[in-house]
């Protein structure tokens, strides 16, 4: 009873009971679940979102919200094939070019949110208001097929059967985990979002993290186009749009509170696995267009309850 | 807490206070709407006028939509997707048994409804506003997928006649429904909303219903987004169960641009109006400058962050001495 209790208090640990009880139930129910393939499937689908989302939940930590990470993993899916110069025969020097691009779109919001004021979730609104219309003048708008052999390694590749785009995951989610849990950085992040005024006063500098963190979403934002890339092979207007509501999504499923301060991306990462499980179960069922979105709202709705509750302050 | 019995010349003062941040605001929309008017002169005409308030009439209202959440202090990503459905049934039920009176009931009851079941949910059970919208806007996108799955339905020509028409019944509607605002607000549960908004703890102390203030104010916020749906209906003549996804978006900027800050209490309705006025402007003009469609992104991006930044920065600059 108290491990239960715990449980429940434990947000990031509850979400992964709920993915495990949701992988055996279904695989004990529907054929074809519980296979190897089907699971690795679900598992590469995860692991872009929840790339997305370690952007997402470090800034949500801080308080903040992303809302440009759509526009950032469009921007970045369109431009990558577009500078990848043709005489760099492993692609690398295109995907550091992109991934700076993606880099500097986010340092921008963080500059607009640290030293012109404007809440965060106005500016990267604004920013993805902006990318949406500079993306169609700058690229035309039609879809571009990539060609670069790293990016399509990433997307394709299974080194010990395990896809790779599983392993650039994992070493992300260290990354951050390390960031956030052992880290000064990650202290002053997690300080910032509970109480600003008190962190600023004891020293820290509000401006610099802003742009630390802002810039670190739009890498990561960046580092999904490039994954969501070499899984589709091709990249075209409106590519990212999913992800943004998907991000912020499982960075609540993972039990961090949307008003900063509280949370660990330990609990984003099953909250990832939870949302493409529960997508991939509608699916399953024969249902219209309607009554699935209906049922995913439903669902997200249902899971909030149980872990995404704020404390009552 | 009554209004009557304040004084008139603290009244005065107070309104100068709420309009101050906004002389900018109206000196814009003035100009924008001057440059309008030299570019397409057939915008004095009464003919003109209704088209370009037609035009200016759905935004409005989500816009009022959005500004009630987050004078609430919260925000709303599912004014689109409430739009679509505001539509959807407009288009379903007026061509059936229920006429237009049936179907316009049937709008405002699923507006009505739905906002106040989101604003119990927010209220009640505690969750936020932003997330609980999220999860609501895909279940409001699937009920109007479910009752309409692709574009159609029937609106009656003379309704669309005399809401789209050649007269301005939408700005007259927009002017009965700024004076049902201001009685709104004269009553608790509208005085409420700037109480629980800007300090919901001391509202509550001082015996605001701070729950069913936030209910209220979402059931309002959805059957004004509905509306919007219903009005969009009629003027394209039909139901589209995607139409209102770009609402989403504009609402919140129309609302940042009016002056409704985002952590709750602060903002006018009356910059509201001026800031989807301004947005609506702002695309027609574009639009008459010969920019092409996706330029307007490009500069509402930049006018968003132009909007808040610049009285950010002149208020800095002033305190500095």
């Amino acid at each position: 009873m108290n491990a239960l209790k715990s449980a429940f208090r434990n947000p990031p640990l509850l979400t992964l009971i709920l993915v495990i009880l949701v992988w055996i139930v279904a695989s004990l129910t529907l054929r074809g679940f519980g296979a190897f393939g089907h699971l690795r499937y679900l598992l590469e689908l995860s692991a872009v979102i929840g790339i997305v989302a370690a952007g997402q939940t470090l800034v949500i930590l801080m308080g903040g919200i992303d809302l440009s990470v759509g526009a950032v993993i469009t921007v970045t899916a369109i431009l990558l094939p577009l500078i990848s110069p043709d005489i760099d025969p492993t692609g690398l020097v295109g995907i550091v070019l992109a991934l700076g691009i993606a880099s500097s779109i986010g340092f921008l919001n963080g500059v607009g949110a640290a030293y012109l004021r404007v809440p965060p979730i106005i500016m990267t609104l604004a920013m993805a208001t902006f990318l949406q219309g500079m993306l169609v003048i700058v690229a035309g708008g039609s879809a571009v097929s990539v060609t670069n052999a790293t990016v399509i390694w990433l997307g394709q590749a299974r080194p010990f059967g395990i896809p790779a785009g599983v392993l650039l995951w994992v070493a992300v989610s260290i990354v951050v985990l390390l960031i956030i849990h052992r880290m000064p950085a990650g202290a002053r992040f997690l300080a910032l979002g509970a109480n600003p005024l008190a962190t600023e006063l004891s020293g820290v500098s509000v401006k610099r993290n802003t742009l630390l963190l802002f810039t670190l979403s739009g890498f990561f934002a960046g580092l999904a186009g490039i994954l969501i890339l070499g899984m589709n092979r091709q990249g075209y207007v409106g590519i990212g749009d999913p992800y943004l509501l998907t991000s912020i999504a499982a960075v609540v499923l993972g039990g961090t509170s949307i008003l900063g301060g509280r949370g660990t991306y330990a609990g984003t990462i099953p909250g990832a696995i939870l949302l493409v499980t529960t997508t991939a179960l509608i699916t399953v069922v024969n249902a219209s267009p309607g009554w699935r979105s209906i049922m995913f709202g439903s669902l997200i709705l249902a899971l909030l309850l149980i872990s995404g509750r704020e404390a009552r302050r | 807490m009554s209004a009557t019995t304040v004084p008139a010349n603290l009244y005065a003062a107070v309104q100068k206070r709420r309009n101050r941040g906004l002389t900018g605001l109206y000196l814009v929309v003035a100009a924008f709407l001057v440059v309008y008017a030299i570019l397409f002169p057939g915008l004095l005409s009464v003919g003109g006028f209704s088209k370009f308030t037609q035009n200016w009439f759905p935004l409005a209202l989500v816009t009022m939509a959005q500004a009630l959440m987050m004078l609430n202090g919260g925000i709303s990503l599912a004014i689109g997707p409430m739009v679509s459905l505001g539509a959807v049934i407009a288009a379903v039920t007026m061509g059936g048994p229920l006429g237009v009176l049936g179907g316009l009931i049937a709008v405002s009851v699923a507006g009505l409804f739905i906002g106040a079941v989101t604003g119990g949910i927010v209220a009640y059970l505690r969750l936020p506003a932003i997330i609980v919208t999220l999860a609501g806007s895909f279940i409001i996108t699937g009920i109007a997928l479910i009752l309409l799955p692709r574009p159609g339905g029937y609106i009656p020509d003379w309704f669309s006649d005399l809401l789209a028409g050649h007269t301005p019944v939408a700005f007259g509607l927009l002017v009965l429904l700024l004076i049902g605002w201001k009685l709104y607000l004269a009553t608790p549960l509208g005085l409420g909303i700037y109480a629980a908004g800007n300090n919901p703890v001391g509202a509550f102390r001082s015996g605001v219903p701070v729950e069913r203030v936030k209910v209220f104010a979402f059931a309002l916020s959805g059957l004004l987004a509905a509306l919007a749906g219903l009005f969009v209906a009629a003027q394209t003549g039909s139901g589209d169960p995607v139409i209102g996804t770009p609402f989403t978006l504009n609402s919140i900027a129309g609302a940042v641009l009016g002056g409704v800050a985002f952590l709750g209490g602060k903002g006018t309705m009356r910059g509201v109006i001026c800031g989807s006025l301004l947005l609506s402007v702002m695309i027609n003009v574009m639009f008459f400058l010969g920019f092409p469609p996706v330029a307007q992104y490009v500069a509402q991006g930049l006018i968003i962050v132009g909007a808040v930044a610049i009285p950010q920065l002149t208020s800095q600059w002033r305190a500095k001495p």
